[in-house]
Parts: structure tokens; sequence; C-alpha cells
């Protein structure tokens, strides 16, 4: 409504001067940042945070052991899953660890792109999944947080619509602490549309302070780490 | 919408009467300043990092121009809209406008306090769109036709069973109480409304300024919702709320994150820069962001006021305040209550026949300054607001008098030393054992509650006096 | 050291004894002590309800009766605090008083936190024997930022348990005007305050801040549940004598 240049004026001169032409500096103040000592020590704090925001996790060495915890996890519950051809919904590609268990499981995957022409009917069949199954750029450390950018072979909805939600990442992809992963993010560019910071399931308190998983998003969640 | 406007002293009194309320008040600001304190020790040094915070917020806010210019510049380049409201009807009738273009049936909406502030929802409404609060508080209130009682914990005043009553018609059956299932039927009746919403109105806790991205803090995922499924993502966002870079917002989402609720990052931090790239499966193919002004440009003019820009809309505030733990946030009668709403709202609204009790909702006990991580002396600038009032005429004349007899005793020592010797020897018919327990107003404000001791046959200064001739 | 005192306009029409106990205990401690004329009131009262000129004026009459002092100690946090905090805002238009407000602020102390940080004296010997918890006034905490000056005192106090006082970084209510100009919820805070001095078992009440202590043995009487309740110079004072 109200023009730009106008807007902008009126706030210079309310401030008392022109508009700056450059980027204005300031002076950052420190804050102390947490750090970790080693790739050992990051993975294992990553996944005790995790798990003590109440999410489930592996560290994983071999093809074998993340076949194993993913039919720990999933065996029984796929057994039971109506729709079995359209309960897995997955990224186009998964990290490589992943797409290997998933054949050797003999799971069948959807992949979300390709599942369907229109982004209703896409959505409709996220929501209609059992489990999400996606990767990760990166992770946090110390807030137990998953980092996910969005990209044409993934779709968002992945880890939204499904009730549970299953993420491979590698453990080099790890960083310490928020500050790491947003120095990353900036050297990017034009961001991605979408980056997902993803710390557990999804939580409410607003009745009675009461605490309640899974209100929306997914309610149980899952994180595979690839010691690579 | 509620019609009933009472007094102030009538939504003081009703919060007073309200044991639920109060308790919950108490449990709820108990519980997110415990979690608050624990997430906050643990960084190391938290004063650094409210230094840091006061360093950012007071940079953006004094070059707000630049910053603006800046990310109206990204997101248009990006292909966004960017669209100013001067005034809370200019941003209503944008977003109207924007809804109507789109024949838009369904708006589902997820928590945005610049939709409060506005009124947004009635006016949709009127228009014939469905409007839906995705965020479970402010559904429960949307119901229940309420304000916010909280700005991060909405529907804190309202008990289960309340809330059971509410779902009850929408879910045509009974609800047990539990919040289980509470949580359940949202989760449900919410599902439909998320895959069939057109527009998604989201809320900004920043904005970027040289990328052009919105950060949405959420933990219901609810956010992500709103800005992921609809074809149409509208955002408003407060024109202050901006970081120059990705770098700051280490330091904001700490900050925010563990002032909030207590946590490390909210389970749903979401960094978006839309519209949705053409070669890309979700998102929304049209982006709006509406940047609301209401008055911030004047505060935005004075020096004094300033700072109360800098507010990251944490909460934490709320969760000291002694007297907002007594009363919650509807006696306020504002839509943002506790300190920082006390302190904003007459500056926003400027009306001080309407807000001008709100500085008065504080002791100045100065917890509220304590507690915000970005360092807004917030009890100082509710005082110098009272000197606004005071000064532009508003104050009660009777008022006014005593202040200038204080005055005048205060600076007349030895006058003050005889009114003292005949007020110790006048105040008899009030005294009993000793204490004064009744009398006229206004000490009748103070003896209704409690008693006073009686003045001293001699003040200080006459017996030392008397002691060192 | 020569120490004025400042003996606070609550105090002086209400608690005159108490600030003679100070003058005695500053005596004892070796210092020289005087009370300048001309002092009444530090001016929050005025200050904290908006009327900024008001207290200017009454701010400007106590510099005045300060101006050759060498040290200022008063019984109160809060009204140190309003000097250090806000008399800067108050003369910020007037370089003369400014100067002459930075000196006072430098020279001014409230008792505790002078004779604990300044004079270096934790232990004054004295004894007494009680249950008591201890209420940290909001002004003397967050604003003049006293720390533990008021408990190190009452530590070497021997004879004296002392038991924590649940929430006690709680506002009391009082808040100067604000106890009348908003009594329903002033008394609903000093409600919760009582209940907390109730709870915590204590006999006695303490505080270094005799507005806090008013308001809350003033409503404590009221329900008619009285809890002694004494200032720290008041507990000083009668711990020394025996
Ligand atoms: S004023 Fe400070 S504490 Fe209050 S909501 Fe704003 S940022 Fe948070």
């Amino acid at each position: 409504m109200t023009n730009t240049n106008e807007f902008i004026n009126q706030l210079a001169s309310k401030l008392g001067r022109a508009t700056p032409t450059e980027t204005p500096n300031y002076v950052a103040s420190n804050v102390p940042q947490y750090r970790l000592s080693n790739p050992k020590e990051r993975a294992s704090i990553f996944l005790d945070n995790w798990q003590a925001l109440g999410g489930k996790g592996a560290i994983v060495e071999s093809l074998e052991d993340t076949v194993q915890c993913l039919r720990g996890w999933f065996g029984d519950l796929l057994a039971a899953w109506p729709n079995k051809p359209q309960a897995i919904i997955a990224w186009d590609l998964l990290p490589t660890v992943a797409e290997y268990a998933f054949k050797a499981l003999e799971w069948p995957l959807v992949r979300y792109t390709q599942a369907a022409q229109t982004a209703v009917d896409r959505y409709s069949l996220a929501a209609l999944a059992e489990l999400g199954v996606t990767g990760a750029d990166r992770g946090i450390a110390l807030s137990g947080t998953l980092v996910i950018n969005s990209h044409p072979q993934r779709g968002r909805a992945i880890s939204l619509l499904p009730p549970r939600h299953l993420t491979f990442i590698e453990a080099s992809k790890l960083r310490d602490n928020l500050f790491e992963v947003l120095e990353e993010l900036a050297s990017l560019g034009i961001p991605p549309s979408a980056i997902e910071m993803i710390s557990g399931p999804s939580r409410t308190s607003d009745i009675e302070m009461d605490l309640s998983i899974g209100v929306h998003g997914p309610i149980e969640v899952y994180v595979v780490v690839i010691d690579d | 919408m509620t019609m009933y406007n009472p007094t102030i002293d009538q939504r003081v009194d009703e919060a007073l009467a309200n044991d639920f309320l109060r308790l919950a008040t108490r449990r709820a600001t108990d519980r997110l300043r415990n979690n608050k304190y624990k997430a906050t020790a643990e960084l190391g040094d938290w004063e650094k990092w409210r230094q840091a915070g006061e360093t950012i917020r007071t940079h953006v806010v004094a070059n707000l121009d630049f910053y603006l210019q800046q990310l109206i510049g990204q997101i248009e380049k990006q292909g966004g809209h960017v669209h100013l409201a001067k005034t809370p009807a200019d941003a209503i009738a944008i977003v109207r406008k924007i809804v109507a273009d789109n024949n838009s049936k369904n708006v589902i909406k997820s928590k945005s306090m610049i939709s409060e502030e506005i009124h947004l929802n009635h006016a949709l409404e009127e228009d014939g769109s469905t409007v839906i609060e995705t965020d479970l508080g402010e559904y429960i209130i949307q119901i229940a036709g309420e304000p916010p009682s909280h700005i991060i914990v909405p529907a804190m005043h309202k008990t289960r069973q309340q809330v059971a009553d509410l779902f009850e018609p929408i879910a045509g059956h009974v609800l047990s109480s539990d919040t289980p299932t509470l949580t359940r039927f949202v989760r449900l009746q919410m599902r439909e409304r998320f895959l069939q919403g057109d527009i998604g109105i989201t809320g900004c806790n920043f904005a970027v300024a040289n990328t052009g991205s919105i950060v949405m803090v959420t933990n219901e995922g609810n956010g992500r919702m709103v800005s992921t499924l609809p074809r149409v993502q509208i955002t408003l966002m407060g024109m202050e709320r901006i970081v120059p870079s990705f770098r700051e917002l280490d330091v904001m989402l700490n900050l925010l994150a563990r002032s909030a609720t207590g946590q490390r990052l909210s389970s749903y931090t979401s960094i978006l820069t839309p519209p949705k790239r053409a070669s890309e499966a979700d998102g929304p193919e049209e982006f709006h962001l509406v940047i609301l002004d209401h008055n911030r440009s004047e505060i935005l003019g004075d020096q004094t006021f300033r700072p109360a820009l800098n507010c990251i809309r944490c909460g934490a505030c709320f969760n000291v305040c002694p007297v907002y733990r007594q009363i919650g946030g509807h006696a306020y009668g504002s839509v943002y209550a506790g300190p920082i709403g006390s302190v904003i709202t007459p500056l926003l609204e400027k009306d001080w026949k309407t807000w001008g009790h709100l500085p008065y909702f504080s002791s100045l006990c100065g917890a509220c300054s304590e507690a915000c991580p970005v360092r807004i002396p917030l009890h100082d600038l509710l005082v110098k607001l009272r000197a606004r009032k005071t000064l532009s005429g508003h104050t009660p004349q009777i008022e006014q008098q005593i202040f200038k007899t204080y005055r005048y005793f205060f600076t007349h020592e030895k006058i003050l030393r005889r009114a003292l010797r005949l007020g110790s020897r006048l105040q008899w018919p009030l005294v009993r054992n000793g204490r004064i327990s009744g009398g006229p107003p206004p000490l009748s404000n103070w003896t209704k509650s409690r008693t006073l001791p009686k003045v001293a046959t001699k003040s200080f200064m006459q017996m030392w006096s008397e002691l060192n001739p | 050291m020569k120490v004025s005192l400042f003996a606070t306009c609550l105090a002086n029409a209400l608690y005159p004894e108490m600030v003679l106990t100070m003058a005695k205990i500053l005596k004892h401690l070796g210092q020289t002590v005087d009370v300048p004329e001309g002092q009444a009131c530090c001016g929050q009262i005025a200050f904290n309800s908006g009327y900024f000129d008001d207290a200017r004026e009454v701010a400007r009459t106590l510099i005045d009766s300060f101006e050759h002092s060498e040290v200022v100690v008063g019984p109160s946090g809060s009204c140190i605090a309003m000097i250090h905090e806000y008399y800067p805002t108050l003369f910020e238009n007037e370089p003369a008083y400014l100067e002459k407000a930075n000196e006072l602020i430098q020279k001014s102390y409230e008792f505790t936190q002078f004779v604990v940080d300044v004079l270096k004296k934790p232990d004054l010997g004295a004894s007494y024997s009680a249950k008591a918890t201890y209420h940290p006034s909001c002004h003397a905490t967050r604003l003049l930022k006293i720390g533990d000056a008021p408990l190190t005192l009452l530590q070497h106090v021997k004879g004296l348990e002392l038991v924590p006082l649940p929430e006690a970084q709680l506002c009391c209510g009082f808040g100067g005007t604000f106890s009348v100009k908003m009594p329903k919820i002033s008394e609903a805070m000093v409600a919760e305050k009582a209940q907390h001095v109730l709870d915590s078992g204590a006999d006695l009440l303490l505080g270094m801040d005799m507005g806090c202590l008013m308001n809350i043995s003033g409503y404590l009487e009221k329900i008619h549940k009285p809890v002694k309740t004494m200032h720290i110079i008041q507990l000083l004072g009668e711990g020394m004598r025996s």
C-alpha cells in the first residue's frame, strides 16, 4: 500500500540521517561457544541429546548394523501396516547405506516426488504413509538437531506429515553448535527455499503446561548416525 | 469477539477472584522460569550472550531503514511480494485483498502476534473465509473468543476440562479431558484443514535482511505445515523484527529458545526463503510479506523508548513479573500483556485514556529487566512512560497536588520536622496499640490489608539535633 | 572516616530508633558520624510516580545537604539505588548538578554494603538467638547489586539460625506508591510473600529495607499471624548490646 521509498525515508527521518548506502558495520560481542574435541564424542553427544528430546537413535558402522537397527525399530510394525506398499515414503535418493539397507530388507520405498502429479495428491500420500525417510545436511550436537535443506529431489512434507520420521546422517556432517552450521549455511549464497532444523518430535505444552508429543508433526522420530 | 468491556478495576478483581487462573499462572511461569534458568546457566556466560543480543538488536534498530530496504530488495528479487502497512487497517486490507485475489476459502494460520495486534481473524471471517488457528493454544482461545493470556502459552488460563468443553461441540461427542485425548483430537481435526488450506498465514520471529529469509520458531510443527502445504504463504511481521545475516541468528535463536521455553532450540526452527523454486515439489508458489509499522516508527524516533523495539517476544519478562503472576494476562486488557506489553501498548496505541493504566502495573522491582535476554531496561521504561503521561497532563489533578505538596515539605526539612511533630500528635484517633489500622483514602488503600506503624513522637532528625545540640 | 547518615524519609518519620542504632553501630566501628541538616528524601516516591520535576527538586535538596560529606550511608538499598540509578537521568540537562550527583553516587552506600565491602567488618560480634529468614529487597539486590553483604553480616551473628525464604526473589508488593495506586494487586503480592514467610517456619523476618518489612509485617499483623520483624540494623543493635 505504502510506497517503499516513502516508508524507508520516513524511517530515515525518524533516525535523523540519510539511509546508509553500504551495509553498516558494528562490533559484534563474542560469546563462549560449546566445543567438543573429536568426532566420536560429537556423534555420541548428538545421540544423547536427540534421545533426551524423545527421539530414538543409533550409531551404525556397517550395512549389517543398519539392517538390524531398522528391523528392530520397524520390523514388527511393518507387518501390521495395512497399506504396506505405500507405507514408507522417501527422498528420491537416500544416503548409500540407507538405500542398500532398504534393498536388503526388501521394504518398498515410495519416492515422494515421483509418487503423484499434483502437490495435493503428494500431500495426501505423505499423510497416509506410516514412515517418512530422509537424509540430513547437517546435525548439531549440542541441541540434538537435524538440519535439512530443501531440494528438488526431496519433499519437505516427508519429514512432516507421516507419524514417524527416520533420518540418516553421516557422522561427518555433525557440528558442535548452531554457530558453525549457520556459518556454513551463510557460505551457500542464496539459501534453499527451506532449511528445516528439527530437534525431536512435535511437542506442545499448551494445555495446563502438560507436555504432549505429536500434536501436528511426527510423533516418533528416529535417527541413524552413519559412522563414516 | 467478546463485547464485554470491563474497567481495569473489574478486570483485576475478576483475575484475583479466579483461583484456577492464578494457580495456573504461577505454575506455568515458575516452570518456564526454571527451565530458562537451566538452559541459560549451561551456556557458560549468559551475560555475554545477553550483551551480544543487545548489541545486535540495537544495531539493527538503529539501521532499520537500511536493513528493511535490503530485505525488501532480496525478497522481491526472489519473486516474493512485499507489502508495507502503516496501520493495522492497512495490514488488514492487504491480507483481505490477497485472500480475495486467490479466491481463498480456507485460511490456515500459525502463531502470529501481529495478527492479534491487528485483529485479523475477525476481518477475514467477515469476508466469508474460514480462518483457523493451528497452534493448539491459539486454537483454544480462538474457539473461546478470547485474546492470548501469555505471549508463549496463549491458553495458559484454561483448564483441561474447559478445553474439553470447548472441543466437544466440534467433535460432536463427549471428550475425556486428559491431555493425550485432547491433542489427538486436535491432530485429527487439523489434518484435514492443513491439507485443504489454500492460504497459510504465519508469523515471523526474525527476517534475515541479506538473504530475504524469514525464520519461524515453533514446537508443534504447525508452522511448517502452514508454510509448506498451501499454495500461497502470507507472513506478517512487525517492521523491527530483523537480523542482518545468518551469522546473527546464532545469538538470537539461542536467546529466544532458551528464554522462552528453556529449550536449546525449539523443536522446529525453519529458515524459509520462499517462494519455492520451480523445480521443487513442496512449498508455496506465491509469497507475500506484510510489514507492519503501527507507530513503531514513532518509537524509533524517540530515543527514550527506542530500546523497546529490541524485544524478541520471548516472554521471559512475563515469567518473572510478580504482577503478571497474580493477575495473568487478561487483566491488562491489551493484546501484549506482561512488562513488555505495559511498555509497548501505550506507545503503539497512543491512547492514554484506554491504556494509561498499564505503566502502573508494576512495582518496579526490576525482575523483568534482569530477565530480558536483550537487556531492555523495562522497569525504567515504565517509569519514563509514567513521566510522559504526567507531563502530558493525563494524571489526576489530586495526584499532581499531592506531589506538589510532597515537594514542598521534602525540600524544607525544618518545616517537615514540624509537620511530623504535628502529625504525631494528630494521629491519635487512628492509632490502636501503637499501630494504625484504618483511615481515610488514600491511606485506606494501605490499611485495608495492612497495618501501619504510627508516626514517631520524635522524628530522627529532631531526635539527633536534640542529642547533638 | 567521617560518615554522614542519610536517615531516609520513611525511617526518619516512622523508625527513628533504627537510624539511631545505625549511628551507634558505625561509631562503635570507629567512624565519626554526623547527620547533615536539610536532608529529607531521595525523591523516589515522586520519580517512580512519573513526577520527575518534583523528584528533581527533592533530589537537589538531598545533594546539597551532603555536598561536604566524605561518605554517605543509609539504611535502605532502595533509596541509595535511587541515587545511583536515576540521579543521572534527573540531572541529564544540568551539567553542574549532574557533576554533584555523580559525586554523591561515588560516596554513598547502603549500610550493609558499607560495613561489609568498605569497612570489611563482616563480624560485628553480635549474638541473637532466633530462627530467622531473610527477604532480599528488590532494589538493593537488582539495582544496587549489594549481593550477599546482608547475609554475610547475618551469618556472623551467633545463635542466629537462618532458614531459606521460599521464592525469596519475588517482590513483596510494596513498590512505594504502587501499594496505594494498585492496592489489590499489591495485596495479592504481599499475601503470597507473607505465606512464604510463614512457610519458612522462621519466627523472625529480617531485611534491609524498612519499606518492604513494613509492608510484609503490616499484612501479617492484619491477618493475625504476626511474625516478629526486624531490620538487620535493629538485630545487630540488639545483638551487639548483649
Ligand atoms: S521484553 Fe525482553 S524479556 Fe520481555 S518478551 Fe521482550 S525480549 Fe523477552
